[in-house]
């Protein structure tokens, strides 16, 4: 095994290297941001879908509520002899209003609304319902009854989530090229500065092995200082946001919960980036040495 | 030991700086390397010590083609050589022990072995007190026996040397001549590249003459071949 010892100044001299880690600190910070956004949406987009998976509402609507609740008795009896239905249930005036209310107003519900009358109906995993002739038995009992199996609506969700999911994935990558980008530039950067005394190491019988792991600590060491920091600060912004959410949001939308498992994923944020410098570092390293005779 | 055939060197703008040497040096031999400014004796050292690879023709050192070496064995080929540059070309951030202790860790070694080894040749050529002094605080001659003390330190098989008493008193000049003197003894082959007449007159090797990048002659008095066992 070849011997190896740091023959390089000491980090703290004068060099051009020395914000490496603040501008790594910097990378993992986007990077955790965007990590941490994709496990958030995905998280909320999973529980807000698996809420509606599986679910149908029926609305009835009109002005006489007598004859709109009688209505929904009877589509509710009809629904409950439905194979493949599993539970019918009619929402009561206090949860609609509770539905309502971040909308219209807390007090702002008041009698002569046209409320609509809804029907929480939750099928079968087991069975198929044909919701086409469901929509056209029920229709048989009333004009103005609606029927939403929220598909439409699942499938832009899911088309939202990915495109989101993508773009940080994307995003991520981008910052690692970059990444990989600011590390060769910096190692070279630095064994411009310190041609001399790599000169030197290289006359007296160094090895190109000697030199990259003096270079690979030293830039595996700046990688991991900014990981850490990077990852501290992004941890500190996303427990702001979340706060703030959970302050403003007031039931317009859900909190969303932090995945505790998947995020501490986020905590190899730091190892990894050290090892991508220390691998960007001793390859170019060995490439530039590589060129000298 | 070193054999050139028919070497030459060029930079890159074409400019033949070396043009068709060839020499031998034998094992434990001892030459002066002398010409005027520019004939290329810088040049001619950078060869043997394996920084520059030539244009032309074949560089035998240690029974090895290096110019047909492959760059990675080159690094142990390079322990067997010391050089004392003529810029010295110390480590500015290691102190002058440090400096003169970097051949025997770059070979592996570690310990108060090294140490002690190299106090005691830094004593040897007048250093004792400067043992822990950075190069930006030693005058160009202390800074120039701390590089002669780092090419001697592993006790090369050649000593390559540019100008190495340029910057000493005479006294000092002397002392370090008589101890590449010594080395030469031990089995060294060294080689000194200077302009210094009295030297050479006083030393009495053979010299590698250059003019003009050409080796013009070998040459030395008969005492001086019997004394360090030149070839010409």
């Amino acid at each position: 095994m070849r011997n190896s010892f740091n023959f390089l100044p000491n980090e703290k001299s004068r060099e051009a290297t020395k914000l490496l880690p603040w501008v790594m600190a910097i990378m993992v910070y986007l990077s955790a941001l965007a990590a941490t956004g994709s496990l958030l949406l995905h998280s909320g987009f999973e529980d807000w879908a698996s809420s509606l998976q599986g679910r149908i509402t029926v609305q009835i609507t009109g002005e006489d509520r007598d004859q709109i609740t009688a209505q929904s008795l009877e589509i509710q009896k009809a629904l409950r002899e439905t194979p493949g239905i599993r539970s019918v249930r009619i929402l009561s005036d206090e949860e609609i209003s509770a539905l309502l209310e971040p909308w219209l107003g807390a007090g702002n519900i008041t009698d002569d609304l046209p409320v609509p009358v809804m029907i929480d109906v939750e099928t079968s995993e087991d069975m198929y319902v044909n919701l086409e002739a469901l929509e056209s038995k029920i229709k048989q009992l009333s004009d103005s009854v609606y029927l939403d199996d929220h598909a439409k609506w699942l499938t832009h969700f899911y088309d939202l989530a990915y495109s989101i999911e993508f773009t940080a994935i994307g995003i991520l990558c981008m910052i690692l090229i970059a990444s990989v980008g600011i590390v060769i530039f910096g190692t070279k950067s630095s064994m411009s500065e310190h041609k001399g005394t790599i000169a030197i190491m290289h006359l007296m019988g160094a090895h190109d092995q000697m030199i990259a792991k003096a270079y690979q600590k030293r830039f595996m060491i700046y990688g991991l200082k900014g990981g850490v920091i990077g990852l501290l600060l992004a941890f500190i912004t996303v427990f702001g946001f979340l706060n703030l959410v959970q302050d403003l949001s007031g039931g317009l939308v859900e909190t969303p919960t932090l995945p505790v498992l998947k995020m501490s994923m986020l905590l190899i944020f730091p190892l990894l980036f050290a090892g991508l410098t220390m691998l960007t570092a001793r390859i170019t390293v060995m490439r530039e040495l590589g060129r000298m005779v | 030991m070193v054999e050139f055939r028919n070497v030459s060197m060029s930079y890159d703008n074409g400019f033949d700086i070396l043009k068709d040497i060839s020499f031998k040096l034998e094992p434990g031999s001892m030459h002066f390397l002398t010409g005027p400014s520019g004939a290329g004796k810088t040049s001619l050292l950078k060869l043997m010590y394996l920084a520059k690879r030539p244009s032309r023709g074949e560089i035998m050192m240690f029974g090895r083609d290096v110019v047909k070496s492959q760059r990675e064995e080159l690094p142990k080929l390079r322990r067997r050589i010391g050089v004392v540059f003529q810029d010295f070309r110390l480590l500015d951030h290691m102190s002058a022990v440090e400096n003169v202790a970097l051949p025997l860790r770059i070979a592996g070694g570690t310990g108060a072995h090294i140490n002690e080894h190299v106090e005691e040749l830094l004593s040897w050529v007048g250093l004792a007190d400067k043992m822990s002094s950075f190069p930006s605080t030693l005058s160009g001659g202390e800074k120039q026996r701390v590089a002669i003390a780092r090419a001697v330190i592993r006790r090369p098989d050649i000593l390559l040397a540019d100008e190495p008493t340029g910057n000493v008193d005479p006294e000092m000049a002397e002392r370090l001549m008589y101890l590449f003197v010594e080395l030469n003894k031990l089995g060294t082959t060294v080689v000194i590249a200077t302009h210094d007449s009295g030297l050479v007159e006083k030393i009495g090797a053979p010299r590698l003459h250059l003019v003009d990048g050409k080796l013009l002659h070998l040459e030395g008095s008969k005492k001086s071949r019997d004394m360090h066992g030149g070839s010409e």
